[in-house]
């Protein structure tokens, strides 16, 4: 497991309240029964753990999976890590 | 029980200074989302807004008296006195200003001096408040500054519900004047809240628009901010037809609900509640119902959920109505959004137009009534609804009628 998923799980379990063992990269957010609220809340805390700025959309709930709030992360700070420092 | 009239309005929106330009730039289709210009756009994540153009506070006040007005309550007493002028109310005559009252909502308040007193304190490190700021950003600001001003000293405060604070305030003032509780009322709601806290704290809720507002529309993204006020003045028909005033609409009913449930996702059963009761409030059939003045906020959840409590509500003759959101065109206000909202439906009913809904790409499926897509039409209208569905599923629905 790496370590944004493993961050982004911890994240997710914490902010919604649910058993963190429930969580998979497969499951959406309406698999976990997640309210736009906490979602929101979550995106919050993803970025302000990673120092990242998502995409300002709102997460979809039917399709939008773990995996993909995971990949968005990754792909955010792998931007950030070719970006020449000021 | 009385029957209510509504004999003067005012307004100052980002579509104009004064209820007449408003009403006239709805007509028209114009829109007045645009760069943020009172503060620099690079703190922003998107920098769009409707902002109010050209007020010029010392030409509405004094210097002396301007210290103790936030932009709140400067718009609300430029739009009381234009409403009062125009119903030609003399509230001095028979002891009327004594059982007149004033409820003005709005959602923040004095957002600015709060803005301003937060900025000296953290950022600057200043100890030294200023010894106003209290006087200024409380919430019933408004409606205390326009009692002294026209000597009102009715039943008089703010009513706060976020986004449906305006029709919250104009109901309690119409059935308050229906009663008898009151003999006249000045009510509406006012908002100034494009401050940078507020922005980034609307932009982190994830629910903004970074082109403009769409709502219905599929391609719509969200809503934008927007500011301003509008003011009424309700008294009895009985009273403005005594004294031979122009009648603009009659205020007939007045529905209220409260979700109950997410503290932001609408409820369809929440709102359907509020219209469902504004109508049995009014006495109002269903059929005679021809335009709704929607919520219509631009945010991927409001406007289907709207839709199908429109639905829900009137059944087959949905789709006899003509819905449209004038926030295309005035961003959302907040608490000031129903009043500014009522000069659209009052408009209606007396010109015998629907305003728009502009910016209005393609239909989307899940919202499938007739939102009267970016002109707007000639269309008689006997008696129309004013929605407010607020954040905290606080729903405030207002009915009118065409002036009797």
């Amino acid at each position: 497991m790496s370590s944004v998923q493993d961050t982004v799980f911890d994240i997710i379990a914490k902010e919604s309240g649910i058993d963190r063992a429930r969580i998979t990269p497969d499951a959406t957010l309406k698999d976990l029964e997640i309210q736009s609220l906490d979602a929101v809340q979550i995106i919050f805390e993803i970025e302000d753990h990673f120092k990242i700025t998502m995409p300002d959309r709102d997460p979809k709930f039917d399709t939008e999976s773990v995996k993909g709030l995971i990949e968005t992360v990754e792909k955010l700070l792998a931007e950030q890590a070719t970006q020449p420092v000021p | 029980m009385q029957r209510v009239v509504i004999t003067g309005m005012g307004a100052v929106t980002p579509l104009g200074l004064g209820a007449t330009a408003t009403w006239s730039a709805m007509r028209e289709g114009r829109v007045a989302i645009g760069p943020i210009t009172s503060m620099p756009r690079d703190g922003l994540r998107f920098g769009i807004a409707a902002e109010v153009q050209g007020f010029d506070p010392l030409a509405h006040f004094e210097e002396k008296k301007l210290i103790l007005l936030d932009r709140v309550s400067q718009f609300a007493l430029v739009a009381a006195r234009e409403a009062i002028a125009q119903s030609g109310i003399d509230f001095a005559a028979d002891g009327l200003g004594e059982n007149t009252a004033v409820v003005i909502g709005t959602g923040i308040g004095g957002e600015q001096t709060h803005d301003e007193a937060s900025r000296r304190l953290y950022a600057e490190n200043n100890p030294r408040t200023h010894p106003l700021t209290i006087v200024r950003l409380m919430a019933n600001a408004p409606a205390s500054q326009i009692c002294i001003e026209h000597k009102l000293t009715g039943p008089s405060f703010a009513t706060s519900s976020a986004c449906a604070s305006a029709n919250h305030a104009l109901a309690q003032a119409f059935h308050m004047v229906r009663s008898g509780v009151a003999d006249a009322a000045v009510a509406g709601g006012s908002e100034a809240c494009i401050t940078l806290g507020v922005i980034r704290a609307w932009e982190a809720m994830r629910v903004m628009a970074d082109d403009t507002c769409r709502p219905f529309s599929r391609q719509r993204r969200g809503m934008v901010l927007g500011e301003g006020a509008a003011v009424f003045v309700l008294e009895t028909l009985e009273r403005a037809q005594r004294r031979g005033a122009a009648i603009l609409a009659e205020f007939a009913g007045a529905g209220m609900s409260a979700d109950a449930g997410d503290i932001v996702f609408p409820s369809e059963a929440g709102a359907a509640k509020a219209i469902a009761r504004a109508l049995a409030d009014g006495g109002i059939g269903i059929d005679e119902v021809g335009y709704v003045n929607a919520h219509g906020t631009g945010t991927p959840a409001n406007d289907p959920t709207e839709s199908k409590a429109i639905r829900r509500v009137f059944g087959a003759h949905a789709d006899a109505l003509a819905v449209s959101s004038t926030k295309s065109m005035h961003a959302h206000a907040l608490g000031a959004a129903g009043a500014i909202e009522l000069v659209a439906t009052i408009g209606a009913l007396r010109d015998g137009v629907v305003p728009p809904t502009m910016n209005f790409l393609d239909p989307d499926p899940e919202c499938d009534l007739d939102y009267v897509a970016n002109a707007a039409r000639e269309r008689p209208v006997r008696v129309a609804l004013s929605n407010s569905f607020a954040f905290g599923g606080l729903n405030a629905v207002l009915a009118l009628r065409r002036a009797p």
